[in-house]
């Protein structure tokens, strides 16, 4: 007799989802999804509205990473608009960025997974918290604390706000930076450094712990994309897209970003409204693709910054030039916050950082525009269609999450045929199952707010939905 | 918004010292959640109230880890929040049990308790917390409060600062 499990909701991710695994009669896993059950709406929303407004309309899609959507959505009203940002401009939106990448990466590794990896999937839930942490580990706590803070620290001071912030206008940034705003960020960064290598040090001599769970967690053969700037290195902002199989070839290298549409299709599923996306070369579903820290380290030659480089090199010697196992997400994350706070550094010791140019102004001269940059998660792509007057027609959004949505799927399956019994549910499944799906940190949400603390549930139906076993947090 | 179990809380009445640490005023919810807006609405109308120009008034979407550093450093914690456990419009005092101050966080936000019991176990000092709670009309989507709530907003910074300014007189006298 076949049977479903359902896990309702997936914890400590950014929005709200449910996971069903299916048996078959002999117990055996033989499918599982990984289910998005929100909708959102922006696309529809935002049409008839005045492009101009597109950058702080499409900010309140998330509040964790709004400043990708702005950042993005701006690309693409510039495009529109057929105008370049000032270089000044397009600096301090990278430092936004990046700023966003800091503290994003710190909310999923110390928060959110640091917990797991700390004390182990199979811990008691009521210790298995940032509060568990702070009891047990204070310094790596207040670490994750500082980096997170300062990267929203960063937001507000050129973004006006450290949520939904407003400072990407079309054109370039609204407000010119100051010296004082510069040295206060300057003065950070040796402690951000300091963090993060921290932590990075302690999951290095960490990791054999976990090298039998990395081998079955989410460890399948893929292709990787990300982008890359001239060089090869990574590039949160701009730069070509590229795109690589599970042994480093290129698939693609040197791809305009605008043109992505001639590469990457989107499916849909009945089972969620998240859309998945794939290489239209290989075709839906073998077309499946990575996104996200790990794939920008996978296909890029080099971070292009000292200290994130030496640490790639090792990164490189423990796991592979490219890394397969979703696990190796966390390790990446890290590498990808070193490589952040070195690049924001970089780019506020710049000579012309301080200019007052920091905004280009245009009209409308384009019916359409398409704005691709590195959200946390991976790439994004915001593409619209205006009128002769600047009123959105049609927009199109193909966010991080939804280009990791097969692996996703791909990486619970794989969990689940390890841990899964068909005679009992165990919190081993439960907790694995979960985590697998937050190495990918995906970011379903767009509004934040809970009412209460998520419940967790997992249930063991017959084919004709009675329920047979039920496990509750 | 809280949802504040019986026990958790005692009302109003007991004096909070005020020392050198000062005093942090917090209205946090979701503005685009009607109601549940209440308590940046309280705290705009405080930014410029000069009963609290001592104090450091912030405006939050959530209570995140991040705080706890800050709540650490101050003397007195006023949070002021939507309620569901409370009449429509009705403005409550609830003074956070110190007793049980640990509270449980399992994604990027907390709970009073929780927030507070991080600055303990990471600085080693918790401030007294005083939540400051409105009773909602409405959780529906949209960016105004509802005429009931909108109407408790004079009221509850009314209360925020009577708060305060006890806290302030209690420590004068003291010193």
């Amino acid at each position: 007799m076949s049977q479903t499990i359902t896990i309702d909701p997936v914890t400590r991710i950014e929005g709200h989802s449910r996971i069903t695994i299916q048996l078959d009669d002999r117990g055996e896993v033989v499918d599982a999804h990984f289910h998005v059950t929100q909708f959102r709406g922006f696309e529809r929303i935002t049409q008839g509205r005045p492009v101009h407004e597109m950058p702080a309309l499409m900010a309140r899609i998330c509040g964790i990473c709004p400043v990708s959507h702005l950042i993005a959505s701006a690309k693409a009203v510039d495009d529109i608009m057929a105008v370049e940002p000032t270089p000044t401009g397009a600096d301090l939106r990278r430092i936004m960025n990046l700023g966003q990448i800091v503290q994003s990466n710190a909310l999923s590794f110390f928060h959110l997974s640091s917990p797991d990896l700390l004390f182990g999937f199979d811990a008691d839930p009521a210790v298995r918290n940032i509060i568990g942490v702070a009891r047990a580990h204070p310094e790596l706590a207040k670490d994750g604390i500082a980096l997170r803070k300062w990267g929203q620290q960063i937001i507000e001071w050129l973004g006006g706000k450290r949520i939904h912030p407003e400072g990407i206008v079309p054109g370039g940034v609204a407000f010119q930076l100051t010296a004082e705003v510069r040295d206060r960020i300057l003065a950070g960064v040796p402690e951000a450094i300091a963090a993060v290598e921290r932590a990075i040090a302690w999951y290095k001599s960490d990791m054999l712990r976990w090298e039998e769970e990395a081998s079955t967690f989410g460890n399948f053969r893929s292709a990787f994309m990300g982008l890359v700037d001239r060089q090869g290195n990574v590039d949160h902002y701009g730069g070509w897209l590229r795109v690589v199989d599970a042994d480093g070839h290129f698939l693609a290298d040197k791809v305009d970003p605008k043109t992505f549409n001639d590469y990457i299709g989107e499916a849909v599923e009945p089972w969620s409204y998240l859309k998945s996306t794939y290489w239209k070369p290989m075709g839906y579903p073998d077309g499946l693709y990575r996104v996200g820290p790990l794939a920008r380290l996978n296909v890029a030659e080099r971070t292009g910054t000292p200290r994130a480089d030496e640490e790639l090199e090792k990164f490189r010697w423990r796991v592979g030039r490219i890394a397969s196992s979703s696990f190796h997400y966390h390790y990446a994350r890290l590498i990808d916050t070193l490589h952040a706070i070195e690049k924001i550094e970089q780019l506020l010791r710049g000579p012309d950082i301080l200019s007052h140019h920091v905004r280009s102004v245009a009209g409308i001269n384009r019916n359409e525009g398409i704005g691709v940059s590195e959200a946390p998660r991976g790439t994004l792509m915001h593409h619209y269609r205006v009128d002769d007057d600047g009123l959105v027609e049609w927009v199109n959004l193909v966010i991080a999450t939804g280009h990791n949505n097969m692996a996703m799927n791909r990486a619970v399956l794989q969990v689940a045929r390890r841990h899964v019994k068909a005679d009992r549910l165990e919190e081993a499944m439960l907790n694995r199952v979960e985590a697998v799906i937050r190495c990918y940190d995906p970011c379903l949400s767009c509004s934040t707010h809970a009412l209460g603390q998520m419940a967790i549930k997992i249930q063991l139906l017959a084919p004709g939905g009675a329920i047979l076993d039920e496990l509750r947090r | 918004m809280t949802m504040a179990a019986a026990g958790d809380a005692t009302v109003v009445g007991r004096c909070v010292t005020v020392g050198g640490g000062g005093v942090l005023v917090v209205g946090y919810g979701n503005g685009l959640r009607t109601d549940d807006g209440i308590g940046p609405a309280v705290a705009a109308r405080l930014a410029g109230d000069p009963r609290l120009a001592e104090s450091d008034v912030r405006s939050m979407h959530q209570l995140t880890p991040e705080l706890a550093f800050d709540a650490s450093r101050v003397s007195l914690l006023v949070l002021v929040d939507a309620a569901a456990d409370v009449a429509a419009g009705e403005v409550v005092v609830r003074h956070l049990d110190p007793e049980r101050v640990v509270g449980q966080a399992m994604t990027h936000h907390l709970d009073p308790a929780g927030l507070v019991g991080l600055a303990q176990e990471l600085w080693g000092a918790a401030p007294p917390v005083v939540v400051v709670s409105v009773g909602v009309a409405s959780l529906e989507i949209g960016d105004r409060l509802s005429p009931v709530v909108e109407g408790a907003v004079p009221r509850a910074a009314d209360a925020v600062a009577a708060v305060v300014e006890a806290a302030i007189v209690e420590a004068a006298s003291r010193a």
